[in-house]
């Protein structure tokens, strides 16, 4: 098991679309966002925890297009005709989804850190980093979901569409102070703006609210068995 | 309980269908432990469904399938067997040595990995990324996939499909070697020579039946007759086709070639109309032997027409 998570995190590191789409991408965001016009301190924190955020949920999302393509060139199937179970292969994706997310919030958190003097004290910088990746187990799921579920380009499609939705509409990239009252009320319901709020309640030094944290289990649970039934539609499937 | 007595691989009357269409229609087949064994036939006769079946990755809708005794998983499970798969392609962003490494540590007692790189031919490009490489070298690193863990049940699907000619004799000496250990292997091809040269043992499948289960010797004694040509001399090809045991006629340039099921009897009809020059009388081939195995009808004559081009 612990074989196949250093295989697959390896082919991940080594996919030049994760490592700019899934890490550079929202650190350049957050330093873009932050650095143009004028920014106060706690946009400057709430943007980083936002950012971080949004690259973890990408990274997670990556690993449901993964699984896609490893379907789509035989490789799953190939697995099967080894000795590891299918239960091996399933946990070992999902922990591989758990490990690649880790790049994209250390950059964010790093750049925040190094680059616009976010300060905070260490434990807020280790809850926030174990937060995000504790929060974004639910994503990993969707991604699964969608690639076991979804052809290889549909997964693509749909993990684009899943992230840029859920990123906007959950606020990782503008405040939802911006939105009109309306959509703010949907926002609340997002799995990504409570993803997020475990974040930004850690750094004004609050613990995350119980609403946030019921929130996400919920949608874990709808993500889970969103895979658990893509994944036994694809075992029929062969 | 000993594993010595029991058969690699058995069929019971398994049945697979997808739909209307019954894959594998009652197949009743063993193979034996060190046996060489070829599944030969069409595309779409049901050599993949059969493998899919005997890999467990698909289950019977009828009958047993059984590798050394028990369900396919359970020997899956514990190491004995290595596939390769058909339509497998290269796994992107990992380098060949990583992947038969990660391959090989899944099974209880495999193959050093330089080992198998060896066997397979593709020692030199150990730390080439897989996705990189040629139609070619990328066959075999799945087949040093497959033989990785030095499963005692190797099977291959179509192994050499979209290989040159060149490839393909490297890959068959690289399947004996294997083969050679003592380990049982099963192929699947539609290519008569491969299945004629590298099996001990021939099985014909023909929508979804066994039809043949033989050397490639016994396969063309089992057919009989034989190919009978002569030259034409200016002759009209117009009643060769209807002379007795002709089966089939080919025109090829001046000649004549009949697969007849009597050539005795077809030779004399020849010698009678005087037509014996460039007289050749040959055994039937496996190609022959095949062709009166799989047809379900009589064989359509050849047109001389389009055979003249």
């Amino acid at each position: 098991m612990l074989d196949y998570l250093r295989l697959e995190v390896r082919r991940t590191l080594r996919d030049a679309g994760f490592v700019i789409g899934g890490i550079a991408m929202p650190v350049l965001m957050y330093l873009l966002f932050t650095n143009l016009g004028a920014a106060d301190g706690s946009w400057k924190t709430g943007a980083m925890v936002g950012m971080a955020g949004y690259g973890a949920v990408g990274s997670a999302l990556n690993t449901g297009g993964g699984v896609a393509e490893d379907r789509a060139i035989g490789w799953l199937r190939q697995l099967r005709v080894t000795p590891m179970t299918p239960r091996q292969v399933v946990v070992g994706r999902a922990l591989t989804g758990s490990v690649t997310v880790l790049p994209a919030i250390v950059a964010v958190l790093a750049a925040g850190g190094l680059l616009n003097g976010v300060r905070l004290a260490a434990w807020q910088w280790a809850a926030i980093a174990v937060l995000l990746w504790l929060g974004s187990v639910p994503f990993t799921l969707l991604g699964l979901g969608n690639g076991y579920r979804l052809t290889g380009q549909t997964t693509g499609v749909a993990n684009m569409a899943c992230n840029l939705g859920l990123a906007v509409l959950g606020g990782l990239w503008f405040p939802i102070a911006l939105f009109p009252a309306w959509l703010r009320s949907v926002s609340a319901y997002t799995p990504t703006y409570r993803f997020a709020q475990l974040g930004t309640s850690v750094a004004e030094g609050r613990a995350p609210a119980p609403g946030a944290v019921a929130m996400l289990a919920f949608w874990l649970l709808v993500f889970g068995s969103y895979a658990v039934l893509s994944y036994r539609r694809s075992g029929r499937a062969g | 309980m000993t594993q010595t007595h029991c058969a690699a691989v058995s069929f019971a009357g398994a049945v697979k269908t997808f739909g209307a269409v019954r894959a594998v229609d009652g197949v009743d087949l063993t193979v034996e432990p060190g046996e060489t064994v070829a599944l030969l036939g069409r595309n779409g006769a049901g050599k993949s469904t059969a493998i899919s079946l005997l890999l467990g990755l698909i289950e019977p809708d009828a009958g047993t399938v059984r590798l050394f005794g028990g369900p396919p998983e359970r020997s899956v499970r514990a190491g004995r067997v290595g596939a390769m798969l058909q339509e497998a392609r290269a796994v992107p962003r990992v380098r060949v040595r990583e992947l038969v490494a990660f391959v090989a540590g899944r099974y209880p007692e495999p193959l050093p990995v330089a080992r198998a790189l060896a066997l397979a031919g593709i020692a030199e490009l150990a730390e080439r990324r897989v996705d990189r490489l040629s139609g070619g070298q990328t066959q075999r690193v799945r087949f040093a996939v497959a033989l990785a863990g030095n499963p005692a049940l190797l099977v291959l699907d179509e192994p050499t499909a979209a290989l040159d000619v060149e490839a393909r004799h490297a890959f068959w000496a690289s399947m004996r070697g294997f083969a050679r250990r003592g380990h049982t292997v099963l192929f699947s091809t539609h290519h008569l020579e491969e299945a004629d040269r590298y099996a001990d043992r021939i099985l014909v499948v023909d929508r979804g039946r066994i039809v043949a289960d033989g050397t490639g010797e016994q396969l063309k004694r089992s057919v009989g007759g034989g190919l009978v040509a002569v030259d034409l001399a200016g002759r009209a090809t117009d009643g060769l086709e209807r002379l007795p045991g002709v089966r089939s006629l080919e025109i090829r340039g001046d000649r004549a070639r009949l697969r007849t099921d009597d050539p005795d009897a077809t030779v004399l009809a020849l010698a009678a109309l005087g037509a014996v020059r460039g007289l050749e009388v040959a055994p039937a081939s496996l190609d022959d032997a095949f062709l009166a195995l799989t047809a379900s009808e009589p064989e359509p004559l050849t047109s001389p027409a389009t055979e003249a081009l």
